[in-house]
């Protein structure tokens, strides 16, 4: 009986403790949803800019559906117009008109060269990719360690620091699996964009690699869209532009 | 020559670097436009070191005098236009081009390489009627199984091409479970007098068609194209990533009683109906140090052995030899235009390109080398390249092409051992 009666009090002091555990999955997945919805179209702006200061721009319209199906339309520069890209899951093509044919790409390249590639550009959703290894709280700030779900995905490690009030990343170092750092996502300049949507509206990337250099991802007309899975597949890339109103 | 300089000049100074501004950005700006028009000016200027000892050079430049090297300047405009209506997309795309080089301007105004209307009354389902480019393959560099579309030129893959008038419909279905997508393109390709008329015999409408799956992760095509102008076709490709940075790919394509000729060591020329098998294999790897390397054997069921291509070679040194007889000289010349002089005659090749994007960190700046190999006699092409994006809308490329010299064999019997281009092309 006393061994009951202990047994259950230790239960009840370590009970507000096991309530109050972190759950890293559960705050990957509301980052997720804060950060778009999880069907949606937005319209990006994406700035390469040199260590001289010249810049190049380019406009790209982008239907995500569900968890893992991303279609973009480059709107310009000209010389990329009309140029699509499809993801489904770990498969990625590129369309260029000239060209006629849908080309299998992978995640690495970049369509757009700079510091973001493909898989930042046509990104899903991290708790798609990713599982949480660790979670500890710092301040105003959950610290977030992520390990890919598999080796197909681009970076093998992230580390993200996320706004506790808003559940939103402020920073996302992403690492090779030599442990060597890629690259740094900077989140800025949280936007209502409507609709229930409030994130930021840009995100500044630099590279170890590309010292000197950095990349500027801009968001507008981000909003809930849901749109046929028949869109996401290589016979409709030539007429992503059919979607746009 | 005078003229594509001018051009290049004038092409440079329009490539000024954008402006500074603030990063704002409304989508707004970017609103869909019910007509769009669109395009590009190009400046390209070549240099061809001849080989006036070959016979390919008297048989290409029949009664012309032996010239060292040819210098060839041509100037491209291609226009397009898009009008977007609500299930309805009309488009066209026009090329206007002069060419001028030591033996012959050519001038042309009103070539429509695209164009025609397509409805498309749902997502999944589309009708297209016009002149268009049909790209079928996952090949890099050729595609044994681009039954209904021009050739492209190994050399430059991704140039330009003229399409086919047909008519086409595009059904596409998406599932859940491991063949997530299923496509269904059945098309027409009609030749009749001024229609298609160098896609093979008249009076045929041609039908072919196209089945596509997205299976365990893989593209497959299956492709057929019936008896008709051209003998009936099979093939089959794929493509798969195998990570982040590996993508392999193939096809393979067979023809049906193909009409080939032949001629031997004696100089007896003689035709024979054939079956032919072409499959080609290659994959695309981007290595950690940011080099793309891209490798392709190709086996050309149709192509010819290097004993047979040699046996050739000597035919035509005959025929073209000083005091040869014009029947001579036009029974080589039925030769070479029958298959002995494509741009890839012989049987098995390995094409190799190694790019490098952004080397010593030089933004929008591309470096690659490229070779192919004809691998039954050893000869092969190989060509530095250097390419650069980074001022709006203009794209500037250069490149040697230098051939191997051996007499007899396929790279060294060209009608030039080394070629060197540049071009700057704006887009609008």
């Amino acid at each position: 009986m006393r061994y009951l009666i202990k047994l259950l009090a230790g239960l009840a002091l370590l009970a507000p403790l096991a309530a109050h555990a972190l759950d890293g999955k559960a705050i990957l997945e509301k980052v997720d949803r804060n950060l778009e919805p999880e069907s949606y179209e937005s319209y990006r702006k994406l700035i390469n800019i040199e260590p001289s200061g010249a810049k190049k721009e380019f406009i790209v319209y982008t239907v995500k559906k569900g968890r893992d199906k991303v279609v973009t339309l480059f709107l310009s520069p000209a010389s990329d117009k009309g140029r699509s890209t499809l993801r489904q899951g770990d498969n990625m093509w590129l369309y260029i008109p000239n060209v006629g044919k849908p080309v299998r790409i992978t995640s690495l390249q970049s369509v757009t060269g700079g510091v973001f590639n493909n898989a930042d550009i046509m990104r899903v959703d991290y708790s798609e990719e990713y599982n949480v290894e660790t979670i500890e709280e710092q301040g105003d700030l959950y610290l977030l360690s992520l390990k890919a779900k598999t080796g197909n995905v681009a970076y093998d490690k992230l580390k993200m620091k996320v706004d506790k009030k808003l559940t939103l990343p402020l920073e996302i170092e992403a690492y090779a699996s030599s442990g060597m750092l890629i690259k740094t996502l900077h989140f800025k300049d949280v936007k209502d964009f409507g609709g229930g949507i409030k994130r930021p509206a840009t995100i500044e990337t630099d590279s170890p690699l590309y010292k000197g250099y950095q990349s500027i991802m801009l968001y507008s007309g981000l909003k809930k869209r849901v749109v046929p899975d028949e869109v996401f597949t290589q016979g409709f890339m030539p007429r992503i532009e059919e979607l746009r109103k | 020559m005078k003229h594509a300089a001018a051009i290049l000049t004038l092409l440079l100074a329009v490539a000024v670097p954008a402006p500074a501004e603030d990063f704002s950005f409304d989508a707004k700006e970017f609103e869909k436009k019910t007509f769009e028009f669109g395009g590009y000016l190009e400046a390209k200027q070549e240099a061809l070191n001849q080989r006036p000892d070959r016979s390919s050079y008297a048989l290409t430049y029949p009664n012309e005098a032996s010239r060292n090297w040819l210098y060839r300047s041509t100037g491209t405009l291609e226009l397009t236009g898009k009008l977007n209506l609500d299930q309805v997309v009309a488009d066209l795309r026009l090329r206007g081009l002069y060419a001028e080089d030591t033996f012959v301007r050519t001038i042309e105004t009103d070539k429509v390489m695209e164009g025609g209307v397509r409805w498309s009354p749902q997502q999944g389902l589309s009708f297209d009627a016009g002149k268009r480019v049909m790209r079928w393959g996952k090949g890099y560099s050729w595609s044994p199984v681009g039954f209904v579309e021009r050739a492209k030129d190994p050399s430059d893959p991704q140039a330009s091409r003229e399409g086919f008038v047909m008519a086409s419909m595009d059904w596409t279905r998406t599932f859940d479970g491991p063949i997530s997508t299923v496509g269904f393109t059945p098309l027409i390709v009609p030749v009749k007098d001024k229609i298609n008329g160098d896609f093979g015999k008249p009076d045929h409408i041609n039908p072919a068609a196209k089945l596509y799956l997205l299976a365990w992760d893989t593209d497959v095509d299956l492709m057929w194209q019936g008896k008709g102008s051209k003998p009936q076709s099979f093939g089959v490709d794929f493509s798969r990533n195998l990570g982040t940075n590996l993508e392999i790919h193939g096809e393979w394509a067979r023809m049906a009683d193909v009409q080939r000729s032949y001629v031997d060591g004696a100089g007896n020329t003689f035709s024979r109906t054939e079956n032919i098998n072409s499959f080609l294999a290659g994959l695309r790897y981007l290595t950690e140090n940011e080099v793309t390397w891209i490798a392709e054997y190709y086996r050309n069921g149709s192509g010819y052995s290097s004993i047979q291509l040699e046996d050739y070679y000597r035919f035509a040194d005959q025929a073209t030899a000083p005091g040869a007889s014009a029947s001579l000289f036009n029974k080589a010349k039925n030769l070479a235009q029958s298959g002995y002089a494509r741009s890839n005659p012989g049987r098995d090749y390995l094409y190799l390109r190694a790019s490098v994007s952004e080397p010593f960190n030089w933004l929008y700046t591309t470096t690659a080398l490229t070779t192919m190999v004809n691998l039954n006699d050893g000869s092969f092409q190989i060509t530095p390249e250097i390419s650069y994006t980074g001022f709006t809308n203009m794209e500037i490329r250069a490149r040697a092409i230098f051939l191997s010299n051996q007499r007899h064999t396929d790279f060294g019997e060209k009608t030039s051992s080394q070629r060197y281009e540049v071009y700057a092309r704006y887009f609008f």
